[in-house]
């Protein structure tokens, strides 16, 4: 990792790890303080935002390390999030399985699932990936809609609360603290993913596949584990909307625009970096509250010179004009600008 | 580094001034992320949240516009609901789910006293959040799934299941003369929308004396269903029931004129949320010519007391909307919540509501919500009623049918009765 001016590492452990520094310690530290009195300060509105936040960090790390580490471009993941919101729902609600092994279960299966839709990816790439993903998200919610005994097709699926020994989440903050808990649990493993042998194969098989396997790296194996791996974060993901965010199913909420949005989030943060899906996340959901529950109502109620439904017209086309702006001056995501930041910081004093 | 610190930026000066910097933002900021004040000092606050952006934009933004105009004629005309100003809080969801629970969550926070959305899909995703709290909400299109079984979402209207029922009794008792059973196929959109008349027609089909003969689906951009309607023809039904949007009904009715399936003895239907103007002007006249369908509210120009306000407020703020039957529904939406708080208001006093807290939430639905009785909402709509174990507020519908082009009533309102779906293991789980 990249050093502050005067700070060298001498041993091994200190070399590998993650927060080397005492400034690391401490914003660390302050980062939990803040993320852990939340609810002290945010209403409902405010931490409904932030469960949904937390929920899209877990299921974009996942894309992250199948598109940004591994290369393999996916667009259809709000499909796989469906299996694994579906399957959970299942499990607590028709098996009486308890909410963890129900959660690890929707992982499991959206990731076997993934595995499969991946198969392709041994012979296409690519555009001709992101096809075969795209009838992933297709079959799956059509396969959903008419599993009618299993899954109450286009009528839809009521999902118990979660419940972890007899503790009900039903309350806004202690959702907000089991969806974080996930969060964190996963982020870390993200981090630490992209540090082992599998996740150095990944990345050499995003940069070169056939190089790859002159290396030596097993290509069926590794590509399908990243479909595994990024499949099975967004069947946690699934689980937790499932049961912490909607407490209803229907195939609505897992559109094909939702996985396009999953794609833009990680292109804007940054691909390929553990920080890129969590900048990524944060901007993009944030945006969406700020203009459609803040700033549309302030617009509509104060400028009445334009027709009715001016500012909400408006939602869109400054949501799109931000994504283009950023693919245009910043390709390499907030990720990027985030390391020039940390860059010229650990330079200091002299100029960067 | 005497030189750089002469300058008094050291890294030690930047972390902290940073620290500060974010603990400033950090308190100023407070305001905006907690829970927001009341509203207005003597006024009632409500929320309504309408998809005026994304898919189903055409729909939302002329039912956002019929919801604050109703607002605005309470206020303006009708001194506003109880004596006090009727506050709203919009939000636009863009058709998305998840914005929905934001905005349902943000209704709470904002002390209003009931919410309202436009549609069946966006009340599923608001549905948990207000049952857990108690916190009342009304749904202008319904499906079943949001009130059965009954908790605090009320359906405005019959909903997508009503209708089938309605229709096939209305059928039975005036236009059909055979022997045995009719035959019905159905033809499908591929939601809610859609399944929700497939929901009655499981439940109640053998009850009526219906054989459902065939059932098929189309999705909402069909360009042809030739295919299954052949397929449906050859079973000689003696309906063709079209539960969908004006768009893919429009093209159903195109493929059954095609091959002659009209003229005959079949008769075709649409669900409410299918036999509107934009059905006949995308079929055309002559295709539609004879077709049936229910609807839950009056047409334009109906001579009924709140017609000539409701005209002059669309056309003196929304001259574009006038014609489009969701304009109606979402003005008489707004005028029953205002009923409702004006009842709420008239049993427990404003300053009860005013805190608009959970005990607000729980005298408007004991005292506003479960007092409706026959509230008439000036002849737009069928008479609106709480019945216990029942929380579809309007029960009734009239048969239409068009005719030389235009959507005419021809029957008087007829009420659907109340199916218990959860008492059928196939619904919802």
């Amino acid at each position: 990792m990249d050093l502050p001016s005067g700070v060298r590492n001498y041993t091994y452990a200190q070399d590998m790890s993650i927060f080397r520094t005492k400034t690391h310690w401490v914003l660390l530290a302050l980062l939990f303080v803040l993320l852990l009195t939340v609810p002290v300060y945010m209403g409902n509105y405010w931490l409904s935002v932030m469960n949904l936040i937390a929920i899209t960090i877990i299921a974009a790390t996942g894309l992250n390390i199948l598109t940004g580490y591994c290369g393999q471009l996916s667009i259809g993941h709000a499909g796989f999030i469906a299996v694994g919101a579906y399957t959970s729902a299942v499990l607590t609600g028709q098996m009486g399985l308890p909410f963890i092994f129900s959660m690890i279960g929707g992982g499991l299966t959206a990731g076997l699932i993934g595995m499969l839709f991946g198969l392709p990816s041994l012979r296409v790439k690519g555009f001709y990936l992101a096809i075969s993903t795209i009838a992933a998200q297709f079959i799956i919610l059509w396969v959903i809609n008419h599993w009618t005994s299993l899954t109450g097709g286009f009528t839809g699926l009521r999902v118990p609360q979660a419940n972890i020994f007899g503790y009900e989440f039903t309350t806004q903050t202690s959702k907000y603290y089991l969806i974080l808990a996930t969060m964190v649990m996963v982020v870390f493993f993200a981090k630490n993913l992209a540090r082992t042998r599998p996740g150095r194969a990944f990345v050499a098989i995003r940069d070169n596949d056939l190089a790859a396997q002159v290396m030596g790296i097993n290509l069926f194996r590794y590509k399908l584990l990243a479909f595994f791996i990024g499949c099975f974060f967004a069947g946690i993901a699934g689980s937790l909307m499932a049961h912490c965010y909607y407490g209803f199913l229907n195939t609505e909420f897992f559109s094909f625009k939702e996985s396009i949005l999953y794609v833009a989030i990680i292109i804007i943060g940054g691909l390929g970096s553990t920080v890129g899906p969590i900048f990524g996340v944060v901007f993009i959901r944030l945006l969406e509250n700020l203009l459609s529950s803040e700033l549309v109502p302030i617009l509509e109620g104060s400028i009445t010179l334009f027709p009715s439904g001016w500012a909400s017209g408006l939602t869109p086309m400054i949501f799109g004009l931000i994504m283009i702006l950023f693919l245009i001056l910043e390709p390499r995501g907030l990720a990027h600008r985030w390391q020039l930041f940390k860059t010229s910081y650990r330079i200091w004093p002299f100029s960067f | 580094m005497g030189k750089y610190n002469s300058r008094g930026i050291t890294r030690r000066g930047f972390i902290v001034g940073s620290g500060v910097a974010s603990i400033a933002l950090f308190i100023g900021g407070f305001p905006l992320f907690s829970v927001a004040c009341k509203g207005k000092e003597g006024s009632l606050k409500i929320g309504i949240t309408t998809p005026s952006t994304g898919p189903a934009a055409e729909k939302g933004k002329v039912m956002e516009d019929g919801n604050k105009d109703a607002i605005k004629y309470v206020n303006e005309v009708l001194g506003g609901a109880g004596g006090y100003e009727v506050e709203y809080v919009w939000l636009d969801n863009g058709y998305n789910a998840a914005t929905v629970v934001n905005n349902v969550n943000k209704f709470m926070d904002e002390k209003c006293l009931m919410f309202s959305t436009s549609s069946s899909a966006m009340m599923t995703a608001a549905m948990t959040a207000a049952n857990q709290n108690s916190f009342a909400g009304l749904a202008a299109f319904g499906a079943p799934i949001i009130y059965r079984p009954p908790q605090h979402i009320y359906g405005q209207m019959p909903d997508y299941g009503d209708d089938w029922i309605v229709f096939v009794n209305y059928y039975k008792q005036n236009l059909w003369h055979g022997q045995g059973k009719p035959k019905v196929a159905m033809h499908l959109l591929s939601n809610s929308t859609g399944y929700g008349a497939n929901d009655a027609a499981r439940a109640k089909a053998d009850e009526l004396g219906i054989d459902i003969v065939i059932s098929r689906e189309h999705t909402a951009s069909t360009t042809s269903e030739i295919t299954s309607l052949t397929e449906i023809k050859a079973l000689n039904p003696d309906v063709l029931y079209i539960a969908s949007t004006p768009q893919p009904s429009s093209v159903i009715i195109k493929n059954a004129n095609e091959l002659g399936m009209t003229g005959g003895n079949m008769v075709i239907a649409c669900g409410h949320a299918g036999i509107t103007k934009a059905l006949v002007d995308l079929a055309g006249a002559d295709k539609c010519e004879g077709v049936y369908g229910t609807f839950p509210t009056i047409g334009w120009g109906d001579n009924v007391p709140g017609m000539a306000k409701m005209t002059e407020y669309c056309q003196a703020n929304h001259p574009n909307d006038y014609g489009n039957m969701d304009y109606i529904t979402t003005w008489a939406q707004s005028l029953i919540m205002v009923k409702i708080l004006s009842l709420a208001v008239e049993a427990v006093g404003y300053d009860v509501l005013a805190k608009g807290d959970a005990g607000a939430w729980e005298a408007l639905e004991e005292h506003g919500i479960k007092a409706l009785s026959n509230y008439d909402v000036e002849g737009l709509h069928g008479p609106v009623s709480y019945t216990p174990g029942d929380n579809r507020l309007c029960k009734s519908m009239r048969v239409f049918q068009v005719q030389s082009g235009l959507i005419k009533p021809i029957s008087g309102w007829i009420e659907a009765p109340v199916v218990k779906y959860e008492e059928y293991d196939w619904f919802g789980k």
